[in-house]
């Protein structure tokens, strides 16, 4: 560790860099910030495959590409390691173009090698483009080494336009380092794994089974391709120092990097009161105590594009939300931009109306068409006509089933989650205002939510929605595996409400419309088709509301313009991404 | 013959009996009165008792919300401030005393009525009764409650604090019973037990009404502490928001205060975190003022001073 500290030193002092920052001098001061996909623990391996991990994305973990927070296009990216690449209008091959200059912090250069191995090591964990389900959409089915610098992966024969951006979104690991953990004839295996019959599943569970391995597998050091690398850690931070051999050494300021580690938001936001961060991702935040970190010297607030949004949606399995007249009626009397305002002041804008998109992209998607969709403005008139039509009876100022059994909504939301908690409160509290027997309900934490969820005991939840930018993603989050719809080696089928995790238990067919089908052409499908279908899901989504799209998030983040600046602005495209990735663009500045 | 048949008429053992009630009641406002810290537990208690059988009539059923005020500060017509949807903090308080209360009351009850049956059966009988019933005992005290809460809450939702005091108190009975059983092990010896039993009085008699009465004091002041550990226990749960959601349940509410209004960063949801923190410690004081009296009432020994 000496031994490398010391070469690490003499080359930061031989690499000429823009503020001529070298590894002994300070000049360019230590950039204090959060993970906000993680907490920090000391005891976990330096290992990205490890999800408690000690490697922080964008700092010492790089991907081939950075994905650019686009509206529309899910598959912009800023260069990684990957310093170009093409693929065919199918996307069945993507070619990557290593960075000449890529090295790992011990001085070896990144090569097409490392690539493999970590794409191999990917297939041991599954998804996106590495799973070994035979016939799943979207799957590399071979990756070639062309040269040092350039590798060539090649979808299956079941074709998806997420490939290129899952490709991109390969984390890169040291062949040198965790190649050992490929057993030899691992790619045969892997051939074999793609196959059906009794040999391939032997061979899926081999590779599978490596899993665990690769997840708990230790290096005794940091070896990163990043602009920094991991220094030490201990249960209160993570303390990363320059990468002398990065890439791109000059765009980088800072000379060393503080992740502070965090119990809960409360520790986050007061973190951000105190001044102590240069940055943080977004975390919900109160009003209040925004105004608060808002009020210390050099904080700002950066918003962006989120492609999230929240929503209740309905069990339609269970009466009466399999009516779309009560699911209509619900909607005209919640009060979206209440709820937002008690919610997520800060984080959040009502939904312009329900059609599965982000609102900011759905303007973009639907252009004028979003305007003919129904808003479902608070109308109390209109539910007390559609709680009628669905053959609902009001008896003592109460809404009740017409065989004057009570009608009883029962909204459950995870309770650590204290925006869904306090929306879902306001929901119900408008409910009750309006004769409908509400309450909340909660789940002890997320995980054990969603198995409720799935499992479909729950009448109404809350469900995150819009995942975009890619529009399959939007929509698979309603017409997807959670609706009955799940495709299996090439092939959609759609199962009964109660089975295969098919908890919306909506209609496989409304109208003759099949919307699981349509969100699925979505993976296949030009831009022009794509819009079309994105026009027809919307207006679908808009007029049975198998849920009601509540707010949309708006993207929060927190900078500190005291020691830095250079900040993204409102609504950049890179907002998204951690810190290390703005300075591998070159954003940030010392002051 | 008894002691009745010698008093003339209209003096019989019932108005001996209703004598001594009045002593002891006499004896009871002397003792309130020596400080005045224990007429101020009594008060407060009966404040509480009051605010729970009356409180949630004094309110709608859905209590009002101002949309434009969210985390509203104290005035006169809020002396709480409002919650993150404009409900009165003061009245969900009010309103949400029964549920704290009524648990802390099963909790009580039935950690008392457990832990004294037990320790009286092991400790009246002796023998494999005693080992049998102090293993159950010792194995009950070994159970980590919390963990245990956390585990069951969540395939359990506690709807009623009904249910929630019966698994309180059936995680809480070990120390009462421990205590019950030495008391009996040492009572039982004593010459009145031996008397009773000369005289060939059946072993229910003994123990309910001789060897009951001697502890009843200390039972008494058991279950006022019992209630205490409820309302900490059943709070606490909530706090950590793993029990069923009330926008009124006084731990929920310190849990929205903290998590969702950040009480503890900023000063606006800070009422909202202090009213039911206020009420906890404004009962807990109550219990304590009075469990202090009770002691120097039943205590001879404090009596005589």
């Amino acid at each position: 560790m000496k031994r490398l500290t010391a070469i690490a030193a003499l080359a930061a002092i031989a690499t000429a860099t823009a503020c001529g920052t070298t590894g002994t001098t300070s000049s360019g001061g230590i950039y204090t910030t959060i993970d906000g996909a993680k907490q920090i623990d000391a005891s976990a391996p330096i290992n990205p495959f490890n999800p408690q991990g000690s490697t922080f994305v964008g700092y010492d973990t790089m991907s081939l590409g950075w994905p650019k927070n686009d509206l529309m296009n899910p598959d912009l990216f800023y260069p990684g390691l990957a310093a170009s690449w093409s693929a065919t209008p199918d996307q069945g091959e993507v070619v990557i173009h290593l960075r000449p200059n890529a090295r790992w912090s011990d001085g070896k250069p990144v090569t097409s090698k490392d690539v493999r191995t970590s794409i191999g090591l990917a297939y041991t964990q599954g998804g996106s483009a590495y799973t070994v389900n035979a016939g799943a959409a979207g799957a590399a089915a071979d990756v070639v080494i062309v040269d040092d610098k350039t590798v060539k992966i090649t979808q299956g024969a079941n074709r998806s336009n997420a490939f290129l951006r899952n490709v991109l979104s390969t984390v890169v690991v040291p062949d040198h380092v965790y190649g050992a953990l490929l057993p030899a004839g691992f790619w045969r295996t892997l051939q074999d794994a793609r196959g059906t019959g009794p040999a391939a599943d032997k061979a899926k569970t081999e590779i599978t089974g490596l899993s665990q391995k690769v997840i708990t597998f230790s290096p005794r050091e940091d070896v990163s391709a990043g602009p920094f690398v991991l220094e030490r850690v201990n249960p209160g931070a993570a303390l990363l120092k320059r990468n002398p051999y990065f890439y791109d050494s000059a765009k980088i300021v800072p000379d060393k990097v503080k992740v502070l580690n965090y119990t809960g938001n409360e520790q986050i936001w007061n973190y951000l009161v105190s001044g102590k961060l240069d940055s943080a991702p977004f975390t919900a935040v109160p009003a209040a105590v925004m105004a608060r970190i808002k009020a210390t010297a050099g904080n700002e607030v950066r918003k962006g594009y989120s492609p999230v949004a929240a929503s209740m949606a309905f069990n339609q399995s269970r009466k009466p939300y399999d009516d779309p007249h009560v699911r209509r009626a619900l909607a005209y009397l919640i009060d979206r931009a209440q709820v937002t305002r008690v919610a997520s002041p800060e984080a959040g804008t009502p939904s312009i109306a329900t059609t599965g998109i982000h609102g900011s992209a759905a303007k973009a998607w639907l252009g004028p068409g979003l305007a003919g969709l129904n808003p479902y403005k608070v109308d109390p008139a209109k539910a007390d006509q559609e709680l009628r039509a669905a053959g609902m009876v009001k008896r003592k100022g109460q809404w009740g089933f017409a065989d004057g059994k009570p009608w009883k909504v029962r909204l459950t939301v995870p309770a650590e989650f204290s925006d869904w908690v306090a929306a879902a409160k306001s929901i119900t509290s408008q409910l009750n205002d309006h004769g409908i027997d509400a309450s909340v309900t909660t789940s002890a934490d997320y995980t054990l939510y969603l198995e409720e969820l799935a499992s479909g005991k729950l009448d109404v939840g809350f469900w995150l929605m819009a995942l975009g930018p890619s529009p399959y993603n939007i929509y698979q989050r309603l017409y997807g595996s959670a609706n009955g719809w799940s495709l299996l080696a090439g092939r959609l089928t759609h199962s009964p409400p109660g089975k295969d995790g098919n908890w919306m238990g909506g209609p496989e067919k409304i109208g003759g419309v099949n919307p699981g089908e349509l969100t699925n052409r979505l993976n296949l499908a030009t831009p022009e088709e794509q819009k079309k279908i994105v026009g027809t899901l919307a207006a679908l989504t808009n007029q049975q509301l198998p849920v009601i799209q509540l707010y949309d998030y708006v993207n929060t983040q927190f900078v500190n313009t005291s020691r830095y600046t250079g900040w993204p602005p409102h609504d950049s495209e890179a907002l998204r991404l951690p810190a290390g990735v703005w300075m591998q663009l070159g954003m940030i500045e010392k002051k | 013959m008894t002691v009745t048949a010698m008093l003339p008429d209209g003096q019989g053992g019932g108005s001996a009996r209703a004598t001594l009630r009045r002593n002891f009641w006499r004896g009871v406002a002397r003792v309130l009165r020596r400080k005045p810290s224990r007429v101020a537990g009594v008060v407060i208690l009966a404040l509480f008792a009051l605010m729970a059988v009356v409180g949630p009539m004094l309110y709608p059923a859905h209590l009002p919300r101002d949309d434009d005020a969210l985390y509203a500060p104290p005035s006169l017509a809020h002396p709480f401030g409002t919650d993150f949807e404009g409900t009165d903090v003061l009245a969900l308080v009010v309103t949400g005393s029964r549920y704290v209360i009524l648990t802390g009351l099963a909790t009580a009850v039935i950690t008392v009525a457990v832990g004294t049956a037990l320790g009286l059966l092991a400790g009246f009988h002796r023998g494999r009764w005693d080992t049998v019933l102090m293993r159950v005992t010792d194995l009950q005290l070994t159970i980590p409650g919390l963990p245990l809460l956390l585990v069951l809450s969540t395939v359990w939702k506690f709807e009623g604090p009904l249910e929630m005091g019966l698994v309180l108190g059936l995680l809480g009975w070990g120390g009462i019973a421990r205590a019950v059983r030495s008391q009996t092990l040492s009572l039982r010896e004593r010459g009145f037990i031996e008397a009773a039993r000369g005289l060939g009085l059946s072993t229910p008699h003994i123990v309910v009404r001789e060897l009951l009465p001697g502890m009843a004091p200390y039972i008494a002041m058991n279950m006022l502490i019992a209630v205490t550990g409820a309302i900490y226990a059943q709070v606490g749960l909530f706090f950590l928001g793993v029990l069923p959601f009330d926008s009124n349940n006084w731990g929920v509410m310190l849990n929205l205060a903290v998590f969702g209004g950040g009480a503890l960063t900023s000063a606006a949801a800070l009422p909202y975190l202090l009213a039911p923190l206020l009420a906890i410690l404004l009962l807990t004081l109550g219990i304590v003022l009075v469990v202090d009296a009770m002691d120097e009432i039943f205590n001879p020994r404090l009596r005589e001073e």
